[in-house]
């Protein structure tokens, strides 16, 4: 893979990282307070946040693994981009961002304190930020890869140069900043994608020729869902863990995807943001799942299906748009990175740290985030090499955050749409459904099927559990979702 | 009936049922809770029409791909 980029690829990637931290810079001289610096001072209009929220959403794993997977299953895997998310998103834009506005709450976690109490807040937060550091440290680590594959860096160069950039413009712009550079990697995604899509049809004899190819030699990879006893995405668990839970917690309840709604210059712009994203939702696996049918109907000698999308640019790709595509792939990761840093930094800042130190000066927030955004991004510098080492480390923080999904999405729910749920019934309810959802993970149950099952079990606990304990005494108003009786 | 052996074309009638009842919650909800803030009443600012194309856009994606 080495020598894969020539000078003008190298050129094409110089001149990228040097304009993301131009705008980084530029953009560090409007922030004046901590509503600046983690809310873009609200001043986002709807299209940068839907194309903000899409780079924060396509990873590491969306890219390179999403075309291994297209090799291996088909159009199957755009599913995940699909039913796995369209759903959840025009209910995130048309009932829950309103929502929050209402409240006008800074974070998720936030509003669970308000509808709930305290503990509640903290216990979000603190789950969201420890498993964001894990995630960030797995795209930097992801990132070093792909420069030492392409550039032959050593690893230890592309985790540092790659953590300089991003920190350039995320500590200095904040939210803006992040916003702003994740729309212009967004349209290097697409522009690539698209080129991509365009050149690999041309290589396989036009579009007819492309279908009739796949249909004619691979006829299941044009069905949107696996059979019932797949081995790891049976549909029936697709559509109740995904579908039902998993999906509408990320969407709906994510920090990181939601900041940026919150930090619109009004709740239409909110809104508008969230569903322009899910638009551009809608024809992502283009981008991630098109180069994988691609080497597959042009029948790519690859060792393993992850090898799909190098090989795609490798083959298919001339000189210069390999370097827009490359940058498209450090795009994708260094938008999670940044997102990720600022979420958790607000998250810590407001949500733990006012909690916790009770005389936490608020006017100090500004350079608390900043020297927190700092440090979150250090951190996961260190553990990125780290988890190289210890494999399924990333599997296994996943899978300790889907263990959590289930309960704060019935907390969610419930809290918006009644008036009776209660605080006590809040935190019992996220204790005991995670316990749940650890016992019957341990039993083998399918990752899915544990998320729905912890779902059902926690939107009981919260309805029974409630008819024994105080209400919350707070006016509650603001913080649930009556649209019919509004005034 | 094994759960393992349901029809895969079921997921995708399931996935388009679920796409219309979105289809009519998303009519439900009052234009004027949709435009609350926003600059002026035009039509394209009813963001239930976006809802209403992009829920199109996903039930024939589930009909060509079933």
């Amino acid at each position: 893979m080495k020598h894969l980029l020539n000078y003008l690829d190298l050129a094409i990637i110089v001149g990228y990282l040097a304009l993301i931290v131009a705008v980084g810079i530029r953009l560090s001289g409007k922030v004046k307070d901590a509503k600046d610096f983690f809310l873009a001072g609200r001043s986002l209009a709807w299209w940068v946040i839907g194309l903000s929220i899409i780079g924060t959403n396509i990873g590491a794993d969306s890219y390179v693994g999403a075309a291994g997977n297209a090799y291996n299953v088909g159009i199957a895997q755009a599913n995940f981009e699909w039913i796995g998310a369209i759903p959840a998103m025009i209910a995130a834009s048309l009932i829950f961002i309103p929502l929050y506005w209402k409240a006008g709450v800074y974070s998720i976690p936030e509003y669970f304190g308000l509808r709930y109490n305290q503990a509640v807040r903290v216990l979000a937060a603190s789950i969201a930020s420890i498993v964001a550091v894990f995630a960030i440290a797995v795209a930097l680590w992801a990132i070093a890869i792909t420069l030492e594959t392409y550039l032959g860096w050593p690893t230890w160069l592309g985790i540092l140069v790659t953590g300089f950039v991003v920190g350039m413009y995320s500590i200095a712009g904040g939210l803006a900043a992040v916003a702003f550079t994740d729309t212009l990697q967004v349209c290097i995604m697409f522009v690539g994608g698209l080129v991509i899509v365009g050149l690999g049809i041309s290589e396989s004899g036009g579009f007819m020729g492309f279908a009739e190819t796949l249909t004619r030699e691979n006829p299941n990879h044009l069905q949107a869902y696996l059979p019932a006893d797949h081995e790891s995405f049976p549909w029936p668990a697709v559509i109740l863990g995904l579908g039902i839970v998993l999906s509408p917690a990320y969407w709906c309840a994510g920090q990181a995807i939601l900041q940026r709604t919150l930090g619109a210059r009004s709740q239409w712009d909110a809104s508008a943001g969230m569903m322009f994203a899910a638009l551009g939702k809608s024809f992502v696996p283009l981008l991630v799942v098109f180069p994988g049918l691609l080497a597959l109907v042009m029948h790519a000698q690859i060792e393993y299906p992850d090898m799909a999308l190098p090989w795609v640019i490798k083959n298919v790709l001339p000189p210069g748009i390999s370097g827009l595509m490359f940058i498209a792939l450090i795009a994708a990761l260094q938008s999670t990175i940044d997102s990720g840093i600022n979420s958790t930094s607000l998250m810590i800042t407001r949500d733990i740290r006012h909690v916790v130190m009770k005389n936490a000066d608020p006017d100090q927030d500004l350079k608390v985030g900043r020297y927190l955004t700092l440090g979150i991004l250090l951190l996961a510098m260190c553990v990125a090499p780290v988890i190289s080492q210890m494999g399924g480390i990333y599997q296994f923080i996943q899978t300790i955050l889907s263990l959590f999904q289930g309960p704060m999405l019935a907390l969610l729910l419930m809290g918006a749409f009644t008036r009776s749920t209660t605080p006590a019934a809040g935190l019992i309810t996220l204790l005991t459904g995670v316990a749940l959802s650890s016992i019957v993970l341990a039993m083998g149950t399918n990752m899915l099927y544990v998320a729905f099952v912890s779902f059902i079990y926690s939107l009981f606990a919260l309805a029974i559990i409630s008819r024994f304990t105080a209400p919350n005494e707070r006016d509650l108003s603001n913080l649930t979702y009556f649209p019919w009786g509004a005034k | 009936m094994d759960p393992e052996s349901l029809p895969v074309a079921w997921a995708n009638y399931i996935s388009i049922i679920g796409f219309v009842f979105l289809l009519i919650v998303v009519w439900l909800i009052p234009r004027r809770v949709i435009l609350a803030d926003a600059k002026s009443n035009s039509r394209w600012r009813d963001i239930r029409i976006w809802a209403t194309g992009l829920i199109l856009m996903q039930i024939t994606l589930y009909l060509i791909f079933t």
